[in-house]
């Protein structure tokens, strides 16, 4: 997922505090270890991923810089800022030592598309991935991926006055609109056949759409129309009925188990002593999204791709 | 190649639209074109004036503004049309004015000396026009014309915006449900090339075909 | 009782910008009456007789067609027109219709003939000036004195009450101005009214029945042919005329 939406760059830069923000359900409940985050810089296996890069003193890390949310460009400003970046601020703590706040240029960004999010992990133009990158199959015979640190799911924004609209299954026979290319509209396909799909290049239009009684619903990544409704004065309502699961991950190189473990441990670290929950809030939160239970991370056990264990034996 | 070769149906499909699209708008642009055309060249002066404004206020308007305008701003004063009609409208009154200044350099390429011979006759200016002036006047412009039929075929490409399933919004669908975007970029640049070089030889053609002997 | 004339002009004048090129026209054409205008080059006469079906606008004064003062541009003037026949310097046959269809587009256009009707009588107009064999070719194919004649036929197919030439035989080579020349005499034999704008000398002796002679945007001498030519009163008019038969 998180394919087409370079879209709806104005939705962020009105983000508004809306009162959604949660510190309610979850946040304390992992509470574990007992470790207390040191001033000291860890120290490493020689050898190791994380030790190059400490010695370096440098991280490069891919991510979007037009992801509403997760990572985009303040125009202002000019940070990449979103929740993805927070990811990589706090593993760039993990290894640096000190607060993720303060990483400062340890942790460098370059603009990964969907398109080269795979070839930048092969050739080291960056050291990990975390850009909307959902985890999946095909995906991992390339590239190996810690997490997943967050599960996207796709839903649908109608009209605040709507009331038929409850689920997936009553978009069957409706005019829905969503975004050309996109894996939303995919999805909603899958979920109901029936569907009468408008597709646009950008979710504004599709708002427009919507203002203008020309289709009934939108759907894409609850996110985006976190954003949407966000703008829309009250005039639109998410339906909250998430209908897909798109578990993002962070790409790291092929093979090296031991910086995904390390990783993996990071991130767990982050949702027990809840600086996962606040990066949540200081982002996603702030266009009105609930946070949520953090996903377990899945140490899957990978398995040597075939082309290598030729090229090994024939030589 | 397996992106386009997988998807081929999907690529005549799409084609197929591009072509409807360009083709329809096409008639539709020629004629408005010649009959702002000939307002720009009519003794009537509101006409003229008319003709002028229509040609510089949607010539100077980038295509895709004029696209949204329509689908978006005119809907809510009420002026709704499927997205397909509105692709088809907005692309044949933007390309007219292309088409009007066109014919209207035509018109100045042919003799004064045939305008007052039809004047002569006892014609009325409409009748001198399209009987005597138009004819020949369209035998002069038949390559500009072609340019601004093959500039529309690419123009259309901004329908996609707007939800119309042609080439472009196929090329956009494939690029990422595939993530080959070369491989269907460069697919869709073909189905555009074969649409737009066939219809550069049949202007050609054409071209040869109504030559005026002089 | 003498009927009235067909074409009266009335103190008519004319400015191209600050060119003063008609001055104080007054001239009268009875019907069956050819009149011949001569002059010297810039002297007004093709303006005169573009301004007869109003291809150009007079500045002030009035000009009359028939007891109809010439109507500003539009339907009014048009059919004004379709009864004043006018031959060109250069011809102006359509170019992308062929010579039958220049002859009969008025007839369908402006009369409303049946298509079978108009080209019928089209091609004994072709027979008339002798190109009927020429019906389906293109301008562009023919000889100059081939299209002149077939531009007279364009205009008698209107079956006009009045023909205007200007100057039609200027732009042809010296070996085709006698076959326009005859079609001309013979309309004019056979009681055509026509204002004839033109160089040769030896058509205003034999068919006109009286010549203008205009010099600086004025008629200077008005006269019977045989008068003019043997006795001109004006000194401008036995200049003109002695530069002309000097050679």
């Amino acid at each position: 997922m998180g394919r087409a939406r370079w879209i709806g760059a104005s939705l962020v830069a009105v983000a508004l505090t809306a009162g959604a923000c949660g510190s309610s359900d979850d946040s304390g409940t992992v509470k574990g270890g007992g470790q207390t985050a040191t001033t000291t810089a860890p120290s490493f296996a020689a050898g190791s991923t994380m030790a190059t890069l400490q010695a370096k003193g440098k991280i490069t890390v891919g991510v979007k810089f037009d992801q509403p949310g997760f990572g985009q460009r303040n125009p202002t400003t000019n940070d990449i800022e979103g929740f993805d970046v927070e990811m990589a601020k706090l593993i760039g703590a993990a290894i640096f030592g000190g607060k993720a706040a303060d990483v400062g240029s340890k942790v460098s960004f370059v603009e990964s598309v969907s398109a080269n999010r795979e070839p930048y992990l092969q050739n080291g133009t960056v050291d990990m991935v975390i850009a909307t990158y959902t985890i999946n199959d095909t995906r991992k015979q390339i590239v190996d991926f810690a997490g997943p640190y967050f599960i996207a799911h796709q839903d649908i924004m109608v009209k605040a006055s709507d009331t038929t609209i409850k689920s997936v299954t009553d978009l069957n026979g409706k005019k829905v609109c969503s975004v050309t290319g996109s894996t939303s509209a995919t999805n909603v396909k899958a979920k109901a056949p029936q569907v009468d799909l408008t597709l646009f290049d950008t979710y504004s239009k599709c708002a427009e759409a919507l203002g203008d009684g020309r289709v009934v619903a939108v759907t894409t990544d609850a996110p985006i129309l976190g954003g949407l409704v966000s703008t829309s004065n009250g005039a639109y309502k998410l339906v909250k009925a998430p209908f897909t699961d798109e578990p993002y991950g962070i790409g790291v190189k092929k093979g090296d188990t031991a910086f995904r473990t390390f990783v993996n441990d990071t991130l767990e670290k982050a949702y027990a002593n809840g600086d996962w929950a606040s990066a949540f809030a200081r982002t996603l939160g702030k266009i009105g999204l609930d946070t949520p239970t953090p996903p377990p991370v899945d140490r899957y056990t990978t398995t040597p791709t075939t082309a290598a264990a030729t090229t090994t034996t024939t030589k | 190649m397996h992106v386009v070769l997988d998807n081929l149906p999907a690529f005549l499909r799409a084609t197929r639209v591009t072509a409807q699209l360009t083709v329809i708008s096409f008639l539709l642009a020629m004629l408005i074109g010649t009959l702002v055309a000939g307002f720009r060249v009519s003794p009537v002066l509101p006409l003229r004036w008319l003709g002028t404004v229509y040609v510089e206020l949607v010539r100077n308007t980038p295509l895709l503004v004029l696209i949204s305008l329509f689908v978006f701003g005119f809907t809510k004063i009420g002026i709704r049309y499927s997205y397909y009609a509105s692709a088809i409208i907005v692309l044949s009154t933007y390309t007219g004015t292309f088409v009007a200044e066109t014919v209207r350099a035509g018109i100045n390429t042919v003799a004064p000396g045939q305008a007052e011979a039809a004047r002569s006759l006892g014609l009325t200016f409409s009748q001198l026009l399209f009987a005597v002036v138009l004819p020949q006047a369209f035998r002069s412009v038949v390559a500009p014309l072609g340019s601004v039929f093959i500039a529309l075929i690419k123009n259309s490409a901004l329908a996609s915006t707007i939800a119309v399933m042609d080439l472009s919004f196929l090329g956009t669908q494939l690029t990422n449900s595939t993530g080959r975007p070369v491989a269907v970029f460069m697919g869709s640049a073909f189905f555009y090339l074969l649409l737009a070089l066939p219809s550069g030889w049949a202007i050609g053609w054409f071209e040869r075909r109504v030559a005026v002997k002089r | 009782m003498t009927p009235a004339p067909l074409v009266v002009v009335e103190k008519v004048n004319k400015h191209f910008g600050d060119l003063h090129v008609l001055r104080d026209i007054d001239l009268t054409v009875d019907r069956g009456e050819v009149v011949v205008v001569i002059g010297p080059s810039g002297s007004g006469k093709s303006t005169l007789c573009r301004c007869i079906n109003r291809l150009e606008r007079v500045t002030s004064g009035r000009i009359t067609i028939d007891g109809v003062a010439l109507p500003e541009e539009g339907k009014a003037l048009a059919r004004l027109r379709a009864d004043v026949g006018m031959v060109f310097q250069s011809f102006n046959l359509f170019a992308h219709k062929t010579i039958l269809q220049n002859v009969t587009l008025g007839p369908i256009k402006v009369r409303k003939l049946a298509k079978d009707e108009a080209r019928e009588r089209g091609l004994k107009l072709l027979e008339r000036v002798g190109i009927a064999d020429k019906a389906d070719r293109y301008p562009a194919e023919l000889s100059g004195g081939q299209q002149q004649r077939a531009a007279i036929a364009r205009a008698l197919a209107m079956g006009p009450k009045l023909m205007l030439f200007d100057e039609p035989t200027s732009a042809l080579d010296p070996e085709m101005i006698k076959e326009v020349l005859d079609v001309m005499v013979e309309l004019a034999a056979e009681g055509t009214t026509m204002v004839v704008v033109t160089h040769e000398m030896g058509f205003a002796r034999s068919a006109a029945r009286r010549v203008a002679f205009m010099d600086g945007g004025r008629i200077v001498e008005m006269a019977s042919p045989e008068q003019f030519f043997d006795q001109p009163q004006t000194d401008r008019a036995k200049d003109f005329l002695s530069k002309i038969l000097a050679h």
